[in-house]
């Protein structure tokens, strides 16, 4: 091939909508959630591991949880590491670029024993410090999914204005 | 879907962009269909088979194919089914046929449209003809379709 | 027990690059299963089955057993069983080729894992590997949760940005001597890493492996067809696999337990108990600078905290007692469905004395490693004889 030729490329998009069967402890979650803005996880009835997000088994003792297994669990919780996600990617949940920056935290909340990574309110990466207290907020008008938290907040200490 | 049956699903979507490299062999392929309104195949240096639409292996032999061979543009419908319903990802409008054509000069089967209104005209064993695009897109529809001889 | 013995008889990989347009991906996979074939001057008609491995949402066609299972290997008529486990998809089908003919029930199997990643991109196709009502949303592909690890590990022990930069230098000049590896710097500075733009806090853009495209692919065989094949093939000593819980937020894995459980197995297996001492090179799967630091430990090289140790005191550099990544490693290459299987292509090349300007002297015993999913570790240990050290 001498001069470079513009290469034969197919271009496409998939666009393919999916109905996904979320599960008994999953209806329950974002009933309560909706409903009563609360947080619920599910505890393993034999080793009393609670887990978040609620799951049908428990994967260290194999033994199934059920909606009589749901805790509530506090809207608060610990940040135990944090990052600023600062580069474009697209989004295939929506097929267009998530907007950057934005701040993502790993932490559990008080009453669970597993982690959870969500969105938080802050860009600067040098406001975070493991350790800080996060709150979730949520949407005025809920609509059973995850989307009725958008993000948590890091609590702030009057000590900190 | 009742209130009931909607809390149980999370509708998603999974919407991704790609670009797909179709490679030297089909690029050489549409190009002719487009250019030259010729369709070309390769064939196997070991086992003589020849191959449409083209490709760099013969999957029998496990060589790679470099001897490129022009098939007429007609060939013999092996089999088809006739497509009645209306849906808008189709390429023609109903009634027309899918069919597996044997191109002149090839061992292996081509699938493509027959543009035909009347079913009853349709039979396997019938020689079918290439009708070209006006202006090209380099897609496989470059060929528009196949109409009876 | 395993009946029979495995050794890796045939290498074959492409020179990886950000972009193949040259080539579709058949075609491209070709590329690397013909080396392999000609390396261990096999026939096509020969190779008894076939492993094939990538991970589809970055391609878009996600039924790719059906085209690159027949054209771009000996497949036809052939068992044909593709492997697809995220990142760990190479490292899971060299096991399996591994379990295949330990069995018994195959003589020889030929093992192919590629990506042609940028045909649609790494981010967004890792994100639809997740769940999508918990995960999904937020999250932001690999480089995310390797971040928070990285956040994590750095404020636990006090590692710096320019301590991981350390690692992005030592891997890239590494690759310079590798002729298959994407990103080849063998001028690269500390500056060059220090200076990139911050991705993800605390990781730069040198710090983060690159999106590449390639095949990789390898022959293994009995020890009755190895002898008739090669006098110089590398033989598995053992294997191990650790997977962990469903979400990767189920345990705070920083510090990547999945290692340390794989490690001690395989350590166990094979009779290390000194992994510096009584390994000879070392390919690890290191996604970002930091997790060699942080993984290193995880493998038992380093206590706590001294993944940065092993560095500064030259015990992974090329002349040091442990050489990490001869290859260039992850940071320079990263297609990701062939990964894992270059890691162990790589540990291979260095058992058999292939390794050229890479070769580490006198190699007597190499580890692999693959690492994905929501933090799988899967470890081999290759040797120029089968049998465990003790």
């Amino acid at each position: 091939m001498g001069k470079k030729e513009k290469e034969f490329q197919i271009k496409w998009k998939t666009d393919l909508p999916y109905k996904y069967s979320i599960g008994k402890l999953a209806v329950k979650y974002f009933e309560e959630l909706k409903e009563n803005k609360k947080i619920m996880g599910s505890k393993c009835p034999k080793c009393g591991k609670v887990h978040m997000p609620p799951r049908a088994v428990c994967a260290d003792c194999l033994v199934e949880m059920t909606v009589n297994d749901m805790v509530e669990l506090s809207s608060r919780g610990t940040l135990d590491g944090f990052t600023v996600v600062n580069y474009p990617f697209i989004d295939p949940t929506t097929g267009g670029m998530r907007p950057f920056p934005y701040g993502y935290g790993i932490f559990k909340l008080d009453g669970a024993d597993t982690y959870m990574m969500h969105f938080v309110d802050e860009t600067d990466h040098t406001k975070f410090k493991i350790g800080q207290r996060v709150e979730a907020v949520f949407k005025e008008k809920r609509e059973g999914n995850l989307g009725d938290i958008p993000y948590f907040k890091i609590i702030r200490d009057e000590s900190e204005e | 879907m009742s209130e009931d049956k909607e809390k149980k699903i999370y509708r998603g979507r999974i919407k991704v962009p790609y670009k797909h490299t179709a490679g030297a062999y089909v690029e050489k392929f549409i190009t002719e269909i487009g250019k030259n309104h010729k369709i070309m195949g390769v064939k196997c240096p070991k086992c003589g088979k020849v191959f449409v639409p083209p490709k760099m292996i013969c999957f029998k032999c496990f060589e790679k194919m470099e001897e490129w061979v022009e098939l007429g543009n007609q060939g013999t419908v092996k089999g088809f089914t006739v497509v009645s319903h209306s849906t808008p990802v189709l390429p023609l409008k109903p009634p027309f046929a899918y069919a597996i054509i044997t191109l002149d000069g090839a061992d292996t089967e081509f699938i493509h449209i027959i543009k035909e209104s009347d079913p009853e005209k349709l039979k396997v064993g019938m020689r079918v003809e290439a009708v070209f695009k006006e202006v090209p897109r380099k897609r496989i529809l470059d060929i528009e379709y196949f109409k009876l001889i | 027990m395993p009946k029979h013995d495995v050794a890796v008889v045939g290498i074959g990989q492409t020179k990886f690059r950000s972009k193949r347009r040259d080539v579709n991906i058949p075609e491209m996979i070709y590329e690397a299963v013909k080396m392999a074939l000609d390396d261990a001057q096999m026939e096509p008609k020969d190779v008894d089955a076939i492993l094939i491995g990538n991970m589809d949402h970055f391609e878009g066609i996600n039924f790719s057993e059906m085209w690159c299972g027949i054209d771009a290997t000996p497949g036809y008529l052939k068992p044909v069983v593709k492997i697809a486990t995220g990142g760990t998809t190479g490292s899971s089908l060299g096991i399996c080729g591994y379990y295949n003919i330990a069995s018994g029930i195959y003589k020889n199997v030929l093992v192919v894992g590629w990506e042609k990643l940028n045909e649609g991109g790494a981010t967004t196709g890792i994100i639809t590997a997740f769940d999508p009502v918990w995960e999904r949303p937020s999250l932001a592909g690999a480089l995310g949760p390797l971040a928070l690890m990285a956040n994590i590990y750095a404020a636990k022990y006090g590692i710096t940005s320019e301590q991981a930069a350390k690692v992005t230098v030592k891997n890239r000049s590494n690759a310079a001597n590798n002729p298959f590896a994407h990103l080849q710097m063998p001028n690269i500075t500390l500056e060059y890493v220090m200076n990139s733009q911050m991705i993800s806090y605390p990781l730069r853009l040198h710090d983060c492996c690159p999106q590449s495209e390639g095949a990789c692919a390898l022959i293994y065989a009995n020890e009755e067809e190895t002898k008739k094949i090669t006098d110089n093939p590398a033989w598995f000593k053992g294997v191990s696999t650790a997977h962990y819980y469903t979400f990767g937020t189920d345990d705070i894995m920083y510090d990547l337990p999945t290692a340390t459980i794989a490690s001690k197995k395989i350590y166990k297996k094979v009779g290390i108990q000194d992994p510096i001492k009584e390994l000879d090179v070392a390919e690890i799967y290191e996604p970002t600078s930091w997790s060699e630091l942080s993984w290193t430990e995880a493998l038992g090289f380093a206590e706590q905290g001294g993944g940065g140790k092993l560095l500064d005191e030259g015990i992974t550099q090329m002349s040091g007692e442990l050489p990490v990544n001869p290859s260039g490693g992850v940071l320079s290459t990263n297609p990701i469905g062939a990964t894992a299987l270059v890691r162990f292509a790589e540990a291979v090349i260095q058992v058999m004395g292939r390794g050229g300007k890479r070769q580490v002297p006198d190699v007597e015993t190499a580890l692999g490693m693959g690492f994905g999913g929501s933090l799988w570790t899967e470890l081999a240990i290759f040797g120029k004889d089968p049998n465990p050290l003790r």
